[in-house]
């Protein structure tokens, strides 16, 4: 069965361009457009992997992670950031704190976020 | 003070015709001589010999007047030399100096025996009279330095204490010697000792003085140090501390003095030009985010169909505009900032302007299900106005109610004419703002904290507004909110009857 992978982002242009790519590489792909949204989906459905950006309306990508790692069914689920906040966020302060694998800096290309997310799969972290 | 009074001067009188008293003091022997004399005339009448009797009486005065003259002048020395004494005496007598005049000091007669000693005397009590004059004189110089001295310190207390900086001096025990007013608020009372107070800032100013008291030569250290006043405010200070080894008049054993200044309004505009460029650079990534990433689809071959290949093309386009407009905004900015914006005016209608405002938040407004209400007054509202700077202004009003407001509310653009003035209002349901904030929204760069994560923006749209408004169109850029009421933000331009 095929990986299933949340894109979260307010800015829905770039979450399809994200899409398009993850999905003809034969991921199952599910998209909002904010926090909120993306937790009620998660809550639905725990995906094996989370992309999600930091800014956004109703519940930011932080309040978000904090939010999931409270609960037990998300408290492992994998999570990388998109941001275009760059050296505000730092990586290693997110890993230590929110057990976030990575942060990928917007703009971003969609190729190296394909390859990020086989890899993952590949080496069967999750 | 001991002088040469009346009183000397008739015992001095006395020692010298001293009549009555001397001739009392000579009774017995005039009493002897009156009988010899009988006698001698007596047997001058049985010798006959007047002539010897003459002189023998003349020897007797003479011998009387010897002893007469003797006595005087040993008085005349006892007087003399009493008063002398008496004025050494006086020398001794701790903070009383005696004040006499040299030329009044009783003269010594050259033949007494005392003449030697006493003339010495003289002499001293001559040369300290001459060097208390000297003294006297040195006095009241140093006493119209001292009035001097001290009307300048007082002077440079009045100016240090209208320095707005605060200004402090400690000597080695890092207590105080000198504060101005503004410097008192640093300062905490131990008994009779005053320190410098203020946690971290106290540990970290006294290491600086520490350390510019170990140099052996003039130094000074600066650094920039927090303070939290007795409010919970945070502060930034700029201290200087200088242990004055160059100054004649420096501190000579570990002294310093601090000069602190307020840094903070600086460093806020440091924190917020640096939040500025961050959040400008957010807005800038996030179209190029797009272009990048569709452009790579397309490279990649992603595109199945015709219409998705157009699909994608439009997202690149629509992405390259958003970029577009960003930059413009920040070149406004950037040309209001350097005084160089180019403004043309003409007679617009307003509500025209309004309405296609609206036009262009309907889209973002839909995304976020947020209700769009137009209110516009059915007269022709006709003002001078630069129409693209009026409609940014609008559309700067409108995008930040559609951010600021939760999905499912409602904004509504208002138009009126009142009293030769045209207003238009911004309403929205939205988060609203704290009294602080209605303060300082306009501020350039100022972004509401706590709903900073709702949008992206860059702090710039309402300062761009009031710009807008109140300088290009002598107009006023208002707003009346309540925190979780919502917001309405108002322009009021002139209209163009009252403009002719």
């Amino acid at each position: 069965m095929s990986k299933h992978v949340l894109l979260c982002d307010d800015e829905t242009a770039i979450i399809r361009a994200a899409e398009i790519k993850l999905s003809r590489a034969g991921y199952r792909v599910t998209c909002c457009s904010d926090g909120q949204a993306a937790l009620e989906a998660i809550q639905l459905e725990t995906p094996d992997l989370l992309l999600t950006d930091c800014q956004m309306p109703r519940l930011g990508g932080l309040e978000l992670i904090r939010r999931l790692r409270e609960l037990e069914a998300t408290h492992d689920l994998p999570i990388y950031m998109l941001t275009a906040k760059g050296f505000e966020l730092s990586a290693e302060e997110l890993k230590a704190k929110w057990n976030v694998l990575g942060v990928i800096a917007k703009p971003f290309s969609p190729r190296e976020v394909l390859k990020l997310v086989d890899d993952l799969f590949a080496v069967g972290a999750v | 003070m001991p002088q040469v009074d009346d009183s000397d001067r008739t015992e001095l009188r006395d020692a010298v015709f001293p009549m009555p008293r001397a001739l009392l003091q000579l009774i017995p022997s005039l009493i002897c001589a009156s009988a010899a004399t009988a006698v001698v005339v007596g047997l001058g009448l049985v010798a006959g010999a007047l002539a010897h009797a003459a002189l023998a009486v003349a020897l007797i005065w003479s011998v009387c007047a010897a002893q007469w003259y003797m006595v005087h002048r040993e008085r005349m020395d006892q007087v003399v030399a009493r008063r002398y004494l008496e004025l050494l005496t006086h020398l001794q007598e701790p903070g009383l100096a005696p004040v006499f005049n040299a030329e009044s000091l009783p003269a010594v007669d050259h033949r007494s025996p005392w003449y030697a000693p006493l003339t010495r005397i003289r002499d001293f009590l001559a040369s300290f009279h001459d060097r208390q004059m000297q003294l006297e004189t040195s006095r009241t110089a140093l006493d119209i330095r001292l009035q001097r001295t001290l009307a300048q310190l007082e002077l440079n207390a009045a100016v240090l204490s209208k320095v707005g900086e605060p200004v402090l001096a400690v000597d080695a025990y890092d207590e105080l010697l000198l504060a101005n007013s503004a410097a008192e608020m640093l300062l905490e009372t131990h008994g009779e000792k005053r320190r410098i107070a203020g946690g971290s800032m106290r540990d970290k100013l006294t290491n600086m003085i520490a350390d510019v008291r170990r140099r052996p030569v003039s130094a000074h250290r600066t650094e920039e140090l927090e303070w939290t006043d007795a409010q919970g405010h945070k502060r930034w200070y700029r201290a200087t501390v200088d242990n004055l080894r160059d100054q004649p008049s420096g501190f000579e054993h570990g002294g310093a003095v601090v000069v602190l200044r307020d840094v903070s309004a600086a460093r806020e505009i440091q924190q917020q030009h640096a939040e500025f460029v961050s959040a400008a650079s957010h807005e800038m990534k996030t179209p190029l985010a797009g272009i990048k990433a569709y452009v790579e689809l397309l490279a990649d071959g992603e595109a199945e169909s015709e219409t998705e290949r157009e699909e994608f093309l439009d997202v690149i386009t629509g992405q390259a505009d958003r970029l577009q407009r960003l930059i413009e905004n920040l070149l406004n900015i950037a040309r209001i900032e350097a005084g160089v914006v180019q403004v043309s005016k003409s007679s617009r209608g307003v509500n025209e302007i309004a309405a296609e405002a609206l036009e262009v938040l309907r889209p973002a407004a839909e995304a976020k299900q947020i209700t769009l209400v137009s209110d516009l007054s059915p007269l022709y509202l006709g003002a001078m106005v630069d129409r693209d700077m009026l409609s940014q202004a609008i559309i700067n009003l409108l995008s930040n109610a559609v951010k600021y407001t939760p999905q499912g509310g409602t904004v509504t653009l208002r138009s009126r004419l009142a009293d030769h003035e045209i207003q238009i209002d911004v309403e929205d349901t939205g988060v609203g703002l704290s009294e602080e904030d209605c303060v300082r929204v306009f501020e350039k760069f100022y972004r509401v904290e706590k709903d900073k994560n709702m949008a992206a923006g860059t702090g710039l749209g309402l300062a761009l507004a009031q710009h807008i408004v109140e300088d290009v169109h002598g107009g006023h850029l208002t707003v009346r909110s309540k925190l979780g009421q919502g917001s309405t933000f108002g322009i009021t331009i002139p209209s163009a009857g009252r403009n002719a």
